[in-house]
């Protein structure tokens, strides 16, 4: 019995040993290895060198800002406490700050406790701090559709000021295209620096499509031309359809699949119908009105507009895509699709930017330098909500998309030091950083903005994304289908009012139950619709049409 | 005499304390909740009891209940059956019983969220470790009657051990006197079992019974892990839709009138359960 008990004594010893040790790790590991994060120039400009991987990024003066030197230190002593997703050391949007927290503290003087938070808790844990008064986290790297949760009852603190302030490192809102610049502020207000761009795009196997032989079978089997460059959804169905069942990919003897898509409820599936569908319900044009620049909701009524016939048909769409994939991604999250698409098993995923830097990491991928990239491929017919018709076009509407979560740094209104807060996110947001995060995809950060762009367009550097890693093809296309989707012409709305969580998880269900064959489409939208409606009446009409028409930009 | 009676109630203070604080307290908070139209960052609006009538129109929540009863029904059926042949199987002599005991034990200390994340790989269908074994493509998460089975038979494999455990115990409290002059009657095992074995059980099956059930209708990890609800709500179990509710939808008066509808109706069972126990051995 003894023995025992001191056994555990040991046990529980050992345990809080490493617990505390683990907090200094990172200092403990730079100097075991030997070396500084920091390193400093004549010219006020400095090094700045990465956790575990000593990579360097190089800060001019002016982007370090003038609050930040040599022995500095303007925060020491101040301790700050910001939330994100639960990726990990190494995962995305998390793992930048793991990698860049000792030079900032550093700099600082401060010491900054990254809370990471499963996502399907954020909102809940934020919600439940910033109301109840807790107050133990100063900021937030949120996805943008809970913007409206915090903006109504004044949880979060606008910007402005500090960007203004040429104390703190410098980054620039004129990067960022209007379709960004959109879900990066709430009215006239900045409340997010430049972190994430998310989008989705259209992916392909590139050598497939476009290798000779299978174009020939293509055209014996169906008596067309294969139909390439894509340009249409239908194109995609087309395509899709030929290839599926087809052991077109010869890492393995099964048969592979069309496309692959992830339809695990309560997870990301509606994202899918979302960028999809817009090519068939928005219409460009100068104002926002129910038939114009408009998707979720009528502006002037807030009669959901989820179950028009220009949804339907894309929901349509959709499930055909569906039956040419894997019967197994009815119950798959994103990162299984993901893996499916990267092991060479499917033509076609349309998803976000990591894509395309997780398929350079041949760690994971069988398919470097066999990548092809477009914009969400566009409907040669789309639905006028004005007029109530189908409008018949030339040339393929085109809607890019801000789908996703754009996740961003925003600071609670109970920070005790929001410039502390704010110097952090504007330190990760200056261009060497952001460049850095965007050249390594494994960092969650997708490309969006002026500077991450090759010129003539921005002005990334092409070596940048080749010294990490990048296939030169596969970047082209990548590059272009991300410039090419953020500074479209029509942009789908992004839903970011109060309850966005809640209007998108009705829609997830009611679109599992489609992918399941348990409700036809038209059901599925229509009981939508009805659900909507009831969370519009709980959460009080009149608010909720004020914020969506705050956050669409419509104009009586 | 005084001063013995204020040092018992100074013992009793902290349990008194701690089932105000964490028993009724949350519960009178919870039924004060599901009157109210819980708005975050606003005033609460008295509802009444339109939570609770809401509840009886809401097509998710019905289907979250028929989900729970085909959950909590058929598991704790095959668990009680199986758990019970697995204690007639261990009672009797047999090479490396206490090893094979453990064994069968284990699944009851695995933490039900990292039992959720392993029977996910073991369901995958894709060369998951079932389907390679079989080489079929079992739809086991992808198709709604099959994911139903799945949360079931993971919570089948957990909860086992449980109703293994008493039943073993129960089984060897029996005296060998009673077998020893059963003998003298009859040979057949079977006959032993029913006449002398299962009418001492009774009690300890009725315990179990009342245990499980209770737990099962409190499910929420193994779906939340296995299959989040999905697909569809093929396995959105009451719990689960109560916190969806409440905790990412912020509904906390609609969520808290679930709450206790659930609670009412396991309470009525418990009662129901008790009353014909009494019945019984009155």
């Amino acid at each position: 019995m003894n023995k025992l008990f001191t056994f555990l004594i040991i046990l529980l010893l050992i345990f809080s040993m490493t617990a505390v040790a683990g907090g200094q790790k990172e200092a403990k590991e730079a100097e075991k290895a030997g070396y500084e994060y920091l390193k400093w120039y004549g010219d006020g400009s400095v090094d700045i060198i990465t956790f575990e991987d000593q990579e360097v990024i190089h800060l001019t003066r002016k982007q370090l800002g003038t609050m930040f030197g040599e022995g500095k230190k303007p925060f020491a002593g101040k301790r700050i406490a910001i939330t994100v997703n639960n990726s990990g050391p190494k995962g995305g949007i998390s793992g930048p700050m793991y990698r860049l927290r000792p030079a900032w503290e550093e700099l600082s003087g401060a010491k900054l406790d990254i809370v990471e938070i499963p996502l399907a808790e954020q909102l809940q844990k934020t919600i439940n701090d910033l109301r109840l008064g807790g107050g133990q986290f100063d900021g937030f790297i949120e996805g943008a559709w809970y913007m409206g949760e915090y903006i109504t009852p004044g949880f979060i603190v606008p910007i402005d000021k500090y960007i203004a302030d040429k104390g703190f490192p410098y980054w620039d809102p004129n990067w960022l295209p209007p379709s960004l610049k959109n879900i990066y502020t709430w009215g006239d207000k900045w409340y997010a620096t430049l972190n994430d761009s998310d989008g989705q795009a259209l992916y392909w196997r590139n050598d497939i499509l476009t290798d000779k032989d299978w174009q020939q079978k293509y055209k014996a089997e169906t008596g067309k031309d294969m139909p390439y460059p894509i340009k249409t959804w239908q194109n995609v169905l087309d395509i899709a359809a030929f290839f599926n069942g087809k052991n077109w990919d010869n890492n393995d003897p099964d048969p592979d699949s069309g496309i692959v898509m992830h339809f695990k409820v309560n997870e990301q599936g509606m994202f899918h119908f979302m960028s999809l569908s817009a090519p068939y319900v928005v219409m460009g044009g100068d104002t926002v009105d129910r038939g114009t620049n408009n998707y979720w909701f009528d502006p002037v009524t807030m009669e959901p507009l989820i179950n028009q016939p220009g949804h339907v048909r894309a929901l349509e769409v959709l499930y055909e895509l569906s039956q040419y994939g894997p019967p197994a991604q009815a119950a798959w999250d994103l990162g299984t699709a993901w893996d499916w698409f990267l092991r060479g098993k499917a033509i076609f995923v349309f998803s976000w930017g990591d894509v395309g830097s997780l398929v350079q990491d041949t760690s994971r991928s069988k398919i470097k330098g066999k990548m092809g990239a477009s914009i969400i491929p566009g409907s040669y017919e789309v639905y006028d909500m004005n007029n109530n018709r189908w409008v018949k076009l030339d040339k393929p509407n085109i809607v890019g998309n801000t789908t996703g979560g754009s996740w961003q740094g925003i600071i609670s209104s109970k920070a005790e030091n929001p410039e502390v807060v704010y110097s952090f996110y504007a330190f990760m947001a200056t261009e060497p950083v952001s460049l850095w995060n965007v050249n390594r995809g494994w960092t969650g950060v997708d490309p969006g903005v002026e500077i991450h762009f090759l010129p003539p367009r921005g002005t990334a550097k092409l070596q940048g994304f080749l010294d990490a890693g990048w296939n030169e093809s596969d970047l082209k296309f990548y590059l272009d289908a991300y410039y090419a989707n953020f500074f479209a012409d029509v942009m789908m709305p992004y839903l970011r009012i109060n309850g966005a969580e809640e209007y998108w998880r009705a829609l997830d269900q009611n679109l599992s139950e489609t992918m399941i064959g348990r409700l036809k489409p038209k059901a599925a939208l229509d009981r939508t619709a009805k659900e909507w409606e009831e969370i519009t009446d709980r959460r009080g009409r009149e608010a909720q049409l004020k914020q969506y028409q705050q956050s669409v930009g419509y104009k009586k | 005499m005084l001063k013995d009676t204020k040092i018992k109630w100074m013992f009793l203070l902290p349990a008194a304390l701690w089932v105000l604080g964490f028993t009724l307290f949350p519960l009178f908070y919870g039924v004060r909740l599901s009157l109210f139209n819980v708005k975050i960052g606003g005033i609460d609006e008295f509802v009444g009891l339109a939570n609770f009538i809401h509840f009886f129109k809401d097509f998710r929540a019905r289907y979250s209940v028929i989900i729970t009863l085909i959950f909590v029904i058929s598991g704790v059926f095959i668990q009680m059956v199986l758990g019970l042949s697995y204690a007639i199987l261990f009672n009797r002599p047999m090479p490396a019983r206490g090893l094979l005991r453990t064994i069968v034990t284990m699944p009851l200390f695995a933490t039900p969220i990292a039992v959720g994340f392993l029977f996910f790989t073991i369901f995958y269908e894709e060369g998951g470790l079932i389907n390679g074994i079989i080489n079929l493509k079992i739809p086991w998460l992808s198709n709604p009657y099959w994911a139903l089975s799945s949360i079931i038979i993971v919570d089948i494999w957990q909860w086992t051990p449980f109703c293994f455990l008493i039943f073993l115990a129960a089984l060897q409290g029996i005296p060998d006197d009673f077998y020893e002059a059963a003998a003298l009657e009859t040979s057949k095992a079977r006959q032993v079992f029913f006449y002398i074995s299962f009418p001492i059980l009774q009690p300890t099956i009725v315990l179990v019974l009342l245990l499980r059930i209770t737990e099962a209708f409190k499910v929420f990890d193994i779906p939340f892990t296995l299959t989040t609800g999905g697909p569809g709500m093929a396995t959105q179990v009451l719990s689960m839709y109560a916190y969806r509710v409440g905790m990412r939808f912020f509904n906390f008066g609609y969520s808290s009138a679930i709450s206790i509808l659930l609670f009412i109706v396991v309470m009525i069972f418990i009662m129901t359960m008790f009353k014909r126990i009494r019945q019984t051995y009155q």
